[in-house]
């Protein structure tokens, strides 16, 4: 089959969403998650760890970055109950979701996908304690394109972030490449 | 605790430029970082998948990648600055283990808006002297000398 019509049905998918299940975050915003987020960037900016400084400037407790907001809108992989993710013995093995492309469910099933855009509105500060869900990512564009990673589409995603209070803190739109690697695909 | 002095928008011109910052890539780090972002996709930690993908090793999320966004302009907004706006974040390259990106900024517009300064950075991660990332848009609020209505409504 050519690969366009392998990829076509996520074309004739723009408009519907993907992942539809699991939209809260797996945690609060809590100081445990931001410490370890500006950990990584070793980033020093009291307003994410003390409160003191961060009511004095307005708000009212400790708030997350704004570039953190759709970490803590990431659901859980497993929770208490569910079926075991970890069932593989394999050294590569991956649970049934990572947390990285959307799936609508129409899509090959590829390893290849890369991040390509992104726009950020932050329209409220997010204090801790805030728990935050994303809504259904809608797919709103998708472009088929073979590039020198492989083959596959150009997708362009939009949702929205909110609070406990369904209070939208920050609209985001996204990009992705999902794809074929070369010599994988017939 | 830092706290640096606090830049006002009435002392920013367009032309400004931000303090560089720069991240280096080891694996520890990409590793620390997919965990503390929760994208955990292998792309991001797991070298012989995102080889097999085509990436030349693991490469950094795009959470990382706008966290040094943050942290440039944090460092330059100060603690009574706000971040309205990040347009035209664009992954042109990847940025994987064994890279520096070096985040650079430069203010392109600074007006006033129902009485808060605004500015707009134009921001760019390079690796290896070439862009990866941007050049982008960061729509920032700075305080006046003279304002007192700026603070967040949380």
């Amino acid at each position: 089959m050519d690969w366009r019509t392998r990829w076509q049905p996520l074309v004739d998918a723009v408009g519907t969403t993907a992942d539809a299940d699991g939209l809260a975050g797996a945690d609060a915003v809590e100081h445990g998650g931001i410490r370890r987020f500006l950990e990584a960037l070793e980033f020093d900016c009291p307003l994410h760890y003390d409160a003191e400084t961060a009511r004095a400037h307005g708000y009212l407790d400790v708030v997350a970055p704004v570039t953190s907001l759709m970490m803590f809108a990431i659901p859980a992989l497993w929770c208490p109950g569910d079926d075991p993710i970890f069932a593989a013995p394999d050294r590569d093995a991956l649970p049934p979701r990572t947390n990285g492309a959307p799936k609508t469910g129409v899509e090959p099933d590829v390893i290849g996908h890369v991040g390509t855009e992104l726009e950020l509105e932050f329209l409220a500060p997010v204090p801790v304690g805030s728990h935050l869900v994303r809504t259904p990512r809608q797919l709103v564009g998708c472009t088929l394109k073979e590039t020198r990673l492989g083959r596959g589409a150009f997708t362009k995603w939009e949702m929205e972030i909110r609070d406990e209070r369904d209070v939208t803190v920050a609209r985001v739109r996204f990009g992705m490449y999902l794809y074929e690697p070369v010599g994988n695909d017939a | 605790m830092r706290k640096p002095p606090q830049r006002y928008w009435d002392d920013v011109s367009e032309g400004d430029e931000l303090a560089p910052v720069a991240f280096p890539l080891t694996v520890f780090r990409l590793v620390l970082a997919a965990g503390a972002t929760r994208d955990m996709s292998p792309m991001h930690h797991n070298t012989e998948i995102a080889r097999a993908a085509g990436a030349p090793d693991i490469f950094a999320n795009a959470i990382f990648l706008m966290g040094m966004w943050e942290r440039t302009v944090r460092e330059f907004i100060g603690l009574a600055g706000t971040i309205r706006r990040i347009d035209d974040f664009r992954m042109r390259g990847l940025n994987s283990a064994g890279d520096v990106v070096d985040v650079q900024g430069t203010v392109v517009r600074k007006w006033l808006e129902d009485d808060a300064g605004l500015v707009e950075i134009e921001v760019r991660s390079k690796n290896r002297d070439v862009v990866t990332v941007g050049p982008g848009r960061v729509t920032v609020t700075i305080p006046r000398r003279d304002s007192t209505n700026e603070k967040p409504a949380a």
